[in-house]
Formats: C-alpha cells, sequence, structure tokens
C-alpha cells in the first residue's frame, strides 16, 4: 500500500518509444557534442569577433570593423598571391590525386596472394608524420646530391633546382604530396570492394569488355567515393601548411606562399591576430562556397545504390 | 539511404571546415598550430571507418622539481627556456647550486622547444601565466618589452642585490636593452667568425687566414682553395661555405661594407637598403657564388639556410657562420677546425646573435626572480656556463682562458667590432625589411644576371611602403 502511493508520487512522465530515444540519442552524442561546442564553435565565433578587431594577444583588442577585409583585398599583394598558388596547387594537386588514387585501387583490387602487403605498402606514407617525410623529401630533392638529379643525371638530364627554383618549387611539393596518394586509395579500394560481382557477371554476359565495365559498372558506381575525394581532396589543400612551411617556408620568391602558412605568419610571427582571423574566415567561405557548388551539381552525376536494389 | 549519406558527408565536411576556422581562433584553446592532429572519421558507402591520426611534432619537456613537502613558505620560481635536450644540464646544474645556497627558493625548469617556444609564452603572457624568469633571443627583445611583458632591471641592478654591469663581456648587454633601459641580461652569444678546415689548406699549401684579412684576402684564399680535384669540370672543393638567403647574417655583409640596411631613427629603408655600400655587399656576395664560383651552390632556402653539407664533409676549405655548429666540429674527424674573425671589408664590422633573460612583469616575486637571475646569468652561474659555452662574464672566460683559446678566441674578439643589428632600429623589421632583403638575396642567388642595383631599389621600395602602412 505504502509502496503504490509512493509510486503514484513520484511518477515519471510516461514517455513514448520515439523521446526515449531521442534522450537516448542525445546522451550518446554529448561527448561530441560538448566538445563541438566548447573547442569548435566557441573558438569560431570568437574568431569572427577577432577579425573585426586589431589584436596581437598580449594587449586587448581593438575594434576596427571592417577593416582587416579591406585591407586583405585591397591592400596586401602576398595575401592574394598567397591565394594564387594555393589554387593552383589545389586545381592541379586534386586530380592527380584521384587519377594516381583510383589507378592504384583498382591495381590493388585484384584477387592475389599477399595483395594485403601491397595496400599496405602503399598506404604507409599517408600516416606518417608530416614533418619526418618532407625531411626525407628534401633530400631527396637537393639539386647537388639528392637521389632524384643522381638518377636525371644517369639519364643524362640535367635536373632542376627543384625547391631552390621560383619555377619549380611547387611542381616538386606537388610531387612530395602525391606520396600521399594512399588517403584517397585507400577510399577508393572501400568503394571498389563495394560493388557486388553479380553486376560485373551481368554485364559480362551482355558481352561487355574489361574497358566497357569500368565505364559502365565501376565507375558511376565509384561515384560518391569521387565526390567524397573531391570534397576532401579540396578542403586538404586549401590548407596546405606543413609540407611548405617545412620544406620551403613559402619561398624561394614566395612561389610557395601558400595561404596558410602566410596566415600562420600574420598570426604567430607578426601577431595580428585579427588579421589572421579575418583570413581565416575568408578562406572558410570560400571553401563552403566550393563544397556548395560541388554538392549542389552532384545530384547529376553521383549515383548511389539503395539497398535492396 | 541516399539522403543518410548525403547527411553524413555533409556532418563531415563541416566538421573539418570547423576544426580548421576554430584552429584559427585560439583564444580560448591556444594549441600551437604545428601540432596538428586530424581525427578524420570516414564513413563510406560499405560504412568501413579509417581512422587516420597522427601528427605531433613539437615535444614539450616540463622538468619538475621536487615540491616543497612541509614548507609552504618556500618562493616558488618558474623559469622559461627555449634550450632542450643537453642543452638544459647546465640550467639544472645551477638551479641546483642556487637552491643549496638559498634555501627560501624553489625554482622549476620549463623547457618549450621548437617554434612553438614564442607562441606558447605570448599566450602565458597574455594569461598572466607566464614563468617568473623568461629567455629570449635577440630580434623577439623589441616586441615583448613594447607590449609590457617584463619588468626593468635598472632598479634591481642598483636595488638591494646589487649587479656590477661592467663584468660583461663588451656588447653583450645591449641587445637586453631597449629605449635606454635594460631589460634582460645575457645568457649566451655569438658573432660571426670564419671556420677553416686545416686539412685542406695544408693539402693545397695555403697560409691559414689570420684576423687582419679583408675581403680580397677572403676572396684570394677562397679562390685559392677552390678545386676540381678529377678534372670534370664540377668543382670537388669549395673555397667558402657562405649561407644563401640567411638574412641576420647578411647583417655582416652589409656593416662590413659600411653600410647599414635601415636608418638609426628606424623610418626609411630607401637611402639605407639602396644605399651604394649595401649594393656593394649584395654585389660581392652574389659574385662570391655566381662570378667566382668559390661557394657551393644553396642546398635550402630555409630559414638558416644550413642545409649545405659541404664543410662538415670535408669539401669546403671555409664557412661564415655563428659558433653553433662548433662542438660538433671539433668532433669531425673530416675537419682540423680553426677559427678566425670575419674579414673586413671597408670597414671591420661584425653582428652578434645573442639570447638572455628577463623578469615577467607579472610575476608575483620579482625580487626572489633578481636573486636568481643576477646567480643564474652572474659570476656564479658563469662558472657552469663556461663548461658548455663562451660564459658572458668576462672574467670567467678569461679565467678559463677562452680568451686566449685557438678556437674560443676569435667569438670574444669579434666582440669589439659590433655593429647594431637591423631590428635594433625598428619594431617592424621581421614583417618589413625582412622579407623584401630576403627576396633580394634569393634573386640574386637564383638569377646570376639580376641587376644588383635594381634588386636593392625594389627591395628598399617594398621594405619602405610596407614600413609606411606599419606606421600610418
Amino acid at each position: 500500500m505504502n509502496s503504490t502511493s509512493i509510486k503514484t508520487s513520484l511518477r515519471i512522465p510516461r514517455l513514448n518509444l520515439r523521446q526515449r530515444e531521442a534522450i537516448l540519442f542525445y546522451l550518446c552524442i554529448s561527448p561530441w557534442l560538448i566538445g563541438f561546442v566548447l573547442f569548435y564553435l566557441g573558438p569560431i565565433i570568437a574568431s569572427f569577433y577577432f577579425s573585426l578587431t586589431e589584436w596581437d594577444l598580449l594587449t586587448s583588442p581593438q575594434f576596427v570593423g571592417m577593416d582587416n577585409y579591406v585591407r586583405l583585398f585591397t591592400r596586401d599583394a602576398l595575401a592574394l598571391k598567397s591565394f594564387k598558388v594555393t589554387l593552383v596547387y589545389t586545381l592541379v594537386y586534386v586530380p592527380l590525386d584521384m587519377i594516381f588514387g583510383l589507378s592504384l585501387a583498382l591495381l590493388l583490387n585484384q584477387k592475389l596472394r599477399g595483395i594485403g602487403v601491397f595496400r599496405t605498402v602503399y598506404y604507409l606514407p599517408s600516416v606518417l608524420s608530416g614533418v619526418a617525410y618532407v625531411v626525407m623529401w628534401m633530400w631527396m630533392f637537393n639539386p647537388q646530391y639528392g637521389l632524384i638529379n643522381t638518377l636525371l643525371k644517369y639519364a643524362g638530364i640535367q635536373g632542376p633546382r627543384w625547391l631552390l627554383d621560383p619555377k619549380w618549387a611547387l611542381s616538386a611539393l606537388i610531387i612530395m604530396s602525391l606520396w600521399g596518394v594512399g588517403r584517397s586509395m585507400i577510399i577508393f579500394l572501400a568503394g571498389l570492394q563495394d560493388i557486388p560481382t553479380v553486376l560485373y557477371e551481368v554485364a559480362e554476359i551482355d558481352g561487355a569488355n574489361r574497358w566497357n565495365k569500368f565505364w559502365k559498372v565501376t565507375l558511376p558506381l565509384l561515384t560518391p567515393s569521387l565526390l567524397f575525394n573531391l570534397i576532401f581532396g579540396i578542403i586538404l589543400t586549401f590548407q596546405t601548411f606543413t609540407n611548405a612551411f617545412v620544406a620551403t617556408n613559402g619561398g624561394p620568391l614566395d612561389s610557395t606562399l601558400f595561404y596558410v602558412l602566410y596566415l600562420y605568419r600574420k598570426a604567430f610571427e607578426h601577431l595580428q591576430m585579427g588579421y589572421a582571423s579575418a583570413m581565416a574566415w575568408v578562406l572558410f567561405l570560400i571553401v563552403l562556397a566550393c563544397t556548395l557548388v560541388i554538392f549542389l551539381t552532384s545530384g547529376k552525376w553521383v549515383f548511389y545504390r539503395s539497398i535492396g536494389e | 539511404m541516399k539522403k543518410y549519406l548525403r547527411f553524413t558527408y555533409m556532418f563531415v565536411v563541416v566538421a573539418i571546415l570547423a576544426a580548421f576556422v576554430g584552429g584559427c581562433a585560439q583564444a580560448s584553446t591556444p594549441l600551437p598550430p604545428e601540432i596538428v592532429t586530424i581525427e578524420k572519421t570516414v564513413e563510406v558507402q560499405v560504412e568501413k571507418i579509417i581512422t587516420q591520426v597522427v601528427e605531433v611534432i613539437n615535444e614539450v619537456i616540463v622538468t619538475p622539481t621536487p615540491q616543497p613537502t612541509a614548507e609552504g613558505s618556500k618562493i616558488i620560481l618558474r623559469v622559461g627556456t627555449g634550450d632542450s635536450g643537453e642543452g638544459l644540464n647546465p640550467h639544472q646544474q645551477i638551479i641546483a647550486e642556487f637552491e643549496k645556497q638559498n634555501p627560501d627558493i624553489l625554482v622549476q625548469l620549463e623547457a618549450v622547444s621548437g617554434n612553438d617556444y614564442y607562441t606558447r609564452l605570448l599566450t602565458q603572457i597574455a594569461a598572466g601565466d607566464a614563468p617568473d624568469i623568461i629567455q629570449i633571443g635577440d630580434d623577439a627583445v623589441p616586441m615583448f618589452v613594447s607590449k609590457g611583458g617584463f619588468l626593468p632591471l635598472d632598479d634591481f641592478i642598483n636595488g638591494n642585490y646589487p649587479l656590477d654591469t661592467s663584468i660583461y663581456l663588451p656588447g653583450t648587454l645591449d641587445p637586453g636593452k631597449y629605449q635606454g633601459a635594460q631589460y634582460f641580461l645575457p645568457k649566451d652569444f655569438s658573432p660571426l667568425a670564419v671556420y677553416y678546415n686545416k686539412k685542406i689548406f695544408d693539402e693545397y699549401n695555403v697560409a691559414y687566414p689570420t684576423d687582419d684579412w679583408t675581403w680580397d684576402d677572403f676572396l684570394k684564399t677562397a679562390q685559392e682553395l677552390t678545386k676540381d680535384v678529377d678534372g670534370d669540370g664540377q668543382t670537388d672543393i669549395w673555397g667558402a661555405q657562405l649561407s644563401a638567403n640567411w638574412t641576420s647574417g647578411f647583417e655582416y655583409w652589409v656593416a662590413a661594407a659600411g653600410g647599414s640596411l635601415i636608418s638609426p631613427d628606424g623610418m626609411s629603408y630607401v637611402g639605407y637598403m639602396d644605399s651604394p655600400e649595401t649594393i656593394k655587399a649584395v654585389q660581392f656576395y652574389s659574385d662570391l657564388y655566381n662570378k667566382y664560383k668559390v661557394a657551393p651552390p644553396p642546398a635550402d632556402f630555409n630559414l638558416w639556410a644550413g642545409g649545405n653539407p659541404e664543410f662538415e664533409s670535408g669539401k669546403a676549405a671555409m664557412r661564415l657562420f655563428g659558433r653553433w655548429p662548433q662542438t660538433g666540429l671539433l668532433s669531425n674527424p673530416n675537419v682540423d677546425l680553426g677559427t678566425v674573425e670575419v674579414p673586413a671589408g671597408d670597414v671591420k664590422a661584425n653582428v652578434l646573435f645573442w639570447g638572455g633573460f628577463g623578469i615577467f612583469s607579472g610575476s608575483e616575486n620579482p625580487e626572489a626572480a633578481w636573486r636568481f637571475l643576477k646567480y643564474y646569468v652572474g659570476a656564479e652561474g658563469s662558472e657552469i656556463w663556461k663548461l658548455h659555452g663562451i660564459p658572458p662574464v668576462a672574467a670567467v672566460a678569461e679565467s678559463a682562458g677562452m680568451t686566449t683559446d685557438p678556437i674560443e678566441g676569435a667569438w670574444i674578439r669579434g666582440l669589439d667590432f659590433l655593429a647594431p643589428r637591423a631590428y635594433v632600429s625598428t619594431d617592424y623589421w621581421g614583417e618589413t625589411g625582412d622579407p623584401a632583403l630576403r627576396r633580394a638575396l634569393e634573386t640574386v642567388l637564383i638569377d646570376p644576371n639580376a641587376d644588383v642595383t635594381q634588386v636593392m631599389q625594389t627591395a628598399a621600395q617594398e621594405a619602405q611602403a610596407a614600413l609606411d602602412e606599419k606606421l600610418k
């Protein structure tokens, strides 16, 4: 009798399944959510405020309105240069990364003994610490004693001065970065393995050769992976920093002055946190715009295979 | 399915965009930018999850000293240094000695190595939580002091625990001054000098250089030692290894030509960076590489342009540089080392590289900090510094025989000819003059046919425009 009365007074409002699931959902994602709000959303909002100020970290920020943005677009030739460098790098690197990544994935999708070893070998470089492999490549690119020019010499070619030549430095960085192609390769490989063999069998019955099968079956069904790698590639290349910071420090003659490297200089060498925040926001909006354009057009070229089809 | 996937992609993309914008606003989370930890959880159609991580570039070492157990009355001092590895040993020895003699004070050494040292200091100073005693390099002095990060030391120097500043080697106090007041005391320093490899000199029967040599002698010696040994048309032994586009090191050449890069009042590059003296220095430097071809071509254009291996591997007879690699060179089997002062151009000149300690303006125990600082880089501390380098206290250096030492002597004698570095004249050298000079040096090194006069005029105008923008 007693227990019944307590039960009535402490009755928890009856939740339906939907509400209980919702609570469980938010409970489960709360560690991420809290982290996101504290460490990303907070700083993002703060950085927008700082982009409207002049701030050197040590003295309190001075509000300057849109001045940082005006300066970025009208009075800073180096910022424009750094944007051009980054854009060229993105336009060249992303397609190369996709082509090499897909080619490697196709090769490594064979059913061979020990294929796991090869997959590991090709994926490994993209796990390595950025600085370690950049330093190694700097030695390979050394004009006098480096591996690359020594090999070219055997072939009778006088190699360029690579990282020391403004005409070649960016190309050298692209070659260096292509070593990390395993990142996109592994996503293509996952996509390839998800294509049901039955589709290839059907295509074979219809008389398709390998070429047909690639263009009519493999490629269309890989478009989600392509979309992912495209967007990811663009975001990553717009943020290129480590390679240029270590290998060239933006030189020679600013030929590898990437946007984020310039941003870093402004922020941490010249202590212009406000200006650097403005640069970050401009880059953010550019990358967001690129991403949105790709998303909005993706309906025309990306095919999703629904379950049970 | 389609909808779900789109959502997933969008989600991942937004998260990553957010991560990088967030990374730029470090107000609440002062993560050093080089510690790039990228964690991507990528959900693809097959729902394979690939986690890829890991880039930790800098390491942070904090050496804790034992905490006071019962004595809560002890003053705890924190010391910040950018030294690392074996370079921390002398710090720890001096701290141990000091604590023995001053039982009321405990000293904790905080070592942060790598590029993040200043960034970390700035955030610590901004948060009011910096070490009590902080080590700073020469060209960072104006920035830190002008922002109010440090206490002037003059009252301490003449206060309860006075310090006789005449004990220091000539020129070593100046980099610690800002607008006439002393903010830092010297810890270590290096002017420039020329290393030479006696093996190569002996082999080709060339006389060792002497302190009274000139640019002409330098060139002649370098030419005599530039050799194509196997007759294949390629140089095998180089006369002198130089430091490519290292701008602060290049200031020596300008000073020795009798010029300077900026007006003493810090207002003008035009008339200085493009003066006949500066042009003469750039021309001679460029000629050493391009016309006389006595210097091995640069191996990199990085900060110190330190990638050339020729001198260390016994393929270059001389190297003009600071004292930093000396210990390694002394034990290098390819090199029988000698040192000599830098050659005189139209005038005899040298430039100083320097590190010193100051007291954080927010220190809660400034007097205790001063007592330690005075010990740290005074006569007592120098007795330990001398085991690891040249101590800044003249009497200690002398009693250790360094002033007359055939190797160390050149570094001390070089102190008598110091010209002020450009950063002393303007707080904005790092973002105005330095990049312009760097571009100019790269231009003449890349293009042997570049017109040096024109290159320096462009550089002066670029630097002036950047400076005017800052001073507006």
